[in-house]
């Protein structure tokens, strides 16, 4: 055997490997990956145990302000709730449907669900599937709404806590919420969402629009 | 590491430009080494005389193939997230016509223009001058050709896709093809080699 092979020319070794290499590949299966994903179970523990996959409201608030595109964020809520209210920016896209989004893996991708179950759940998901720019919002549309639509201030307030509330008022203002000044806790004023139709920065692209895709080819 | 090293961002868009530099320089020096630098032996193919422009590029295809085949079974490489250019069918088959028709009577195609021109020949320099004078008019006419040029869109198409059969099994077929094609151009070149003698005597 080893002779024939030696007494074959270059180019005959050549077409030989080729012909071997083909017929295996029609027993060695689809290179596609399926639905079945790995993960790196160690790596995800300490991204957890850091809270580097946490992203904070204020971070994204200011991020949306600042008219940054360099991410996207997902609602995983039903569409129903969506349509009655969503951070500006953010996209709808069911968790059954994150596989076959159009996210990129390097991508940053910013989910939230109601309080931050259902993100946590999806989190896992991409990660698993290879998104490595994945984060939660912590605290969910919750912490979004308690933080930045309608913050308040305790009525003890230090110094400090004060000059934070001046400063999200104003981010409160842009995202048409409401700010509880000087409300106590307990004073549970009746909260209206704010439309749907806030400004939103010209930077950022309408929600639902379709990324511009980026023409890659020769 | 799994590839595309891109998608999964282990660099940035400025090392991109860097890396496909060097893809570039790399086609370039193969396609040299195998003579595409020279009009005659690219035109040699269209007389059926030198048939090496088929070889090279069906060699190119296959050894691609079985790469980013075996390297996405392997799981080294996520096969779907390479970009695959969208088939326009009409638009595709009236620009083969016309890269066809460029490449007999120039003596090159647009990459061989290159390779021929950075070795200093000069007929593949007027080429590539050629080239930019043909995108610079795409580009004006845009508006009048933007019918044809978006005309029959058919996706992002893959011939298992198409076909309805086995990755695997197209694999295999393509190898056969390209095994059957080389067997069939050197007999071809033999053929033809042979009835130059049999003028030229």
């Amino acid at each position: 055997m080893t002779d024939m092979i030696r007494s074959l020319t270059l180019n005959a070794r050549l077409a030989l490997t080729a012909f071997v290499l083909g017929f295996v590949a029609l027993f060695a299966g689809n290179p596609y990956k399926g639905a079945a994903a790995t993960l790196n179970t160690k790596e995800l523990a300490i991204t957890m145990a850091t809270n580097a996959d946490q992203i904070s409201v204020t971070t994204v608030a200011d991020w949306i302000i600042q008219g940054r595109s360099d991410f996207r964020v997902v609602d995983l809520r039903p569409a129903a709730a969506f349509a009655e209210y969503h951070i500006p920016p953010a996209e709808n896209i069911p968790v059954t449907e994150l596989g076959g989004s159009n996210l990129g893996r390097n991508e940053k991708i910013i989910l939230y669900s109601e309080s931050g179950a259902r993100d946590a759940q999806a989190w896992m998901l991409l990660r698993a599937k290879g998104y490595r720019g994945a984060y939660v919002l912590h605290g969910g549309l919750e912490a979004w709404k308690d933080s930045i639509l309608f913050p308040r201030v305790p009525a003890n307030a230090t110094p400090a806590q004060l000059v934070d509330f001046a400063r999200i008022k104003d981010v409160s203002k842009y995202f048409g919420g409401s700010p509880q000044a000087g409300a106590g806790d307990s004073t549970t004023t009746a909260v209206v969402m704010p439309k749907l139709a806030m400004p939103t920065p010209s930077a950022t692209p309408a929600a639902g629009a379709p990324k511009k895709k980026k023409k890659e080819g020769c | 590491m799994t590839a595309p090293f891109f998608k999964y961002g282990f660099f940035g868009e400025d090392i991109s430009l860097v890396v496909a530099f060097a893809i570039g320089i790399g086609f370039g020096f193969f396609l040299e080494r195998a003579g595409f630098n020279s009009a005659k032996k690219l035109a040699a193919q269209f007389y059926f005389k030198d048939l090496t422009v088929f070889k090279v590029m069906f060699t190119a295809i296959v050894t691609a193939m079985l790469g980013v085949y075996y390297l996405s079974v392997f799981g080294v490489m996520d096969l779907g997230l390479v970009y695959l250019t969208p088939t326009f069918l009409l638009p595709e088959i009236i620009g083969g016509f016309i890269l066809g028709i460029g490449f007999v009577v120039g003596g090159y195609c647009p990459g061989t223009a290159c390779v021929g021109a950075a070795t200093g020949r000069i007929d593949a320099l007027v080429l590539f001058v050629g080239i930019f004078a043909g995108v610079f008019g795409f580009n004006e006419f845009y508006p009048l050709l933007k019918g044809l040029y978006l005309a029959t869109p058919m996706g992002q198409l893959t011939l298992p896709q198409v076909t309805g059969l086995p990755y695997g099994f197209i694999v295999f077929a393509v190898v056969l093809m390209a095994l059957g094609g080389f067997w069939g151009a050197e007999w071809v070149e033999k053929k033809m080699a042979a009835r130059k003698v049999e003028a030229s005597s």
